[in-house]
């Protein structure tokens, strides 16, 4: 009976949301006040935008597994939920701020735009996230997705220089750009088509 | 877009791992002393409000007293004070410096 219902879609979203819902309750006792609220939200979405992008590499250099199988069925909930929680990002940014005028006063700091331009990729890669967006687009929907790579790339910079550190966001992003090296090496080429 | 994505990622990461991060958090360093001998962020926090700012938020920070806030002018930024003598050393925002002490 339980195994039935962690194996439930419905189940893993509010798996996803878990994390989001303990923020918004600290928020919403006054314990911490809209900055303290971006550093949590921001590090969610990169988590499981990281998180949805290592599945592939993994299932190119393991094999096919169960468990990877799992996830893989699973990858639209992490990559909308690495939405929702870039949208939460921006949205306690935008109450932070509080003013137009600070936030253009900003907006061109390399830790700033790139935020920015990761959110507007983020954009059509969410709103496609699901089937009747996936039959539409047909072949042109995987290289629409793969705009992900150039927006994990502004998150990256984002992150560092926002965060003036290196090592969190590091720890992050050197997985995901071993698999993703590591896939490319190593994996076999695709046949060219028609051979 | 096989070859120019592990190229992308590992140019950032080559990128970053070179270039000096140019924002402000632990920027600036007070040697004050004990804590013992400084002032409090309450006093610290009463002193600005008195000046016109808006405090968000302080916390220590390099050992100095590190502000959150709004300045007199109505800049939204970071700033750094002496725990000791609360003297002002730096303000900055993301991606620029509008004070600096010299010397710090």
């Amino acid at each position: 009976m339980l195994r039935i219902i962690l194996n439930k879609k419905p189940t893993f979203w509010l798996l996803l949301a878990i994390p989001a819902l303990l923020m918004l309750r600290r928020y919403a006792s006054g314990d911490v006040i809209a900055m303290d609220m971006l550093h949590p939200t921001g590090e969610w979405a990169a988590r499981l935008m990281i998180f949805a992008m290592v599945l592939s590499p993994l299932v190119s250099l393991l094999g096919p597994k169960p468990w990877l199988n799992w996830l893989v069925q699973r990858r639209r909930a992490l990559g909308v939920a690495a939405f929702a929680y870039s949208v939460l990002h921006l949205l306690f940014y935008l109450i932070d701020m509080g003013n137009l005028d600070d936030i253009l006063a900003e907006f061109w700091a390399l830790g700033i735009w790139t935020g920015w331009a990761a959110m507007l990729l983020f954009v059509p890669l969410a709103v496609t996230s699901n089937d009747a967006s996936m039959r539409k687009l047909k072949v042109g929907w995987k290289q629409l997705q793969r705009l992900v790579y150039p927006a994990a790339v502004l998150v990256l910079v984002h992150w560092i220089f926002i965060h003036n550190n290196l090592v969190p966001a590091l720890v992050h992003f050197v997985p995901l750009a071993l698999l993703v090296a590591a896939r490319f090496f190593l994996s076999p080429k695709p046949q060219p088509k028609g051979a | 877009m096989r070859v120019f994505i592990p190229l992308t990622l590992a140019a950032a990461a080559a990128v970053a791992l070179v270039s000096a991060p140019a924002s402000a958090t632990g920027v600036i360093k007070c040697k004050a002393g004990p804590v013992s001998g400084w002032k409090t962020q309450d006093e610290l926090t009463k002193k600005l409000t008195k000046e016109g700012w808006t405090v968000r938020k302080s916390k220590v920070d390099g050992g100095c007293y590190e502000v959150y806030g709004t300045t007199p002018e109505g800049d939204r930024v970071e700033a750094y004070f002496h725990p000791v003598t609360l003297e002002k050393l730096y303000v900055g925002r993301r991606g620029e410096v509008l004070f600096r002490k010299q010397g710090y």
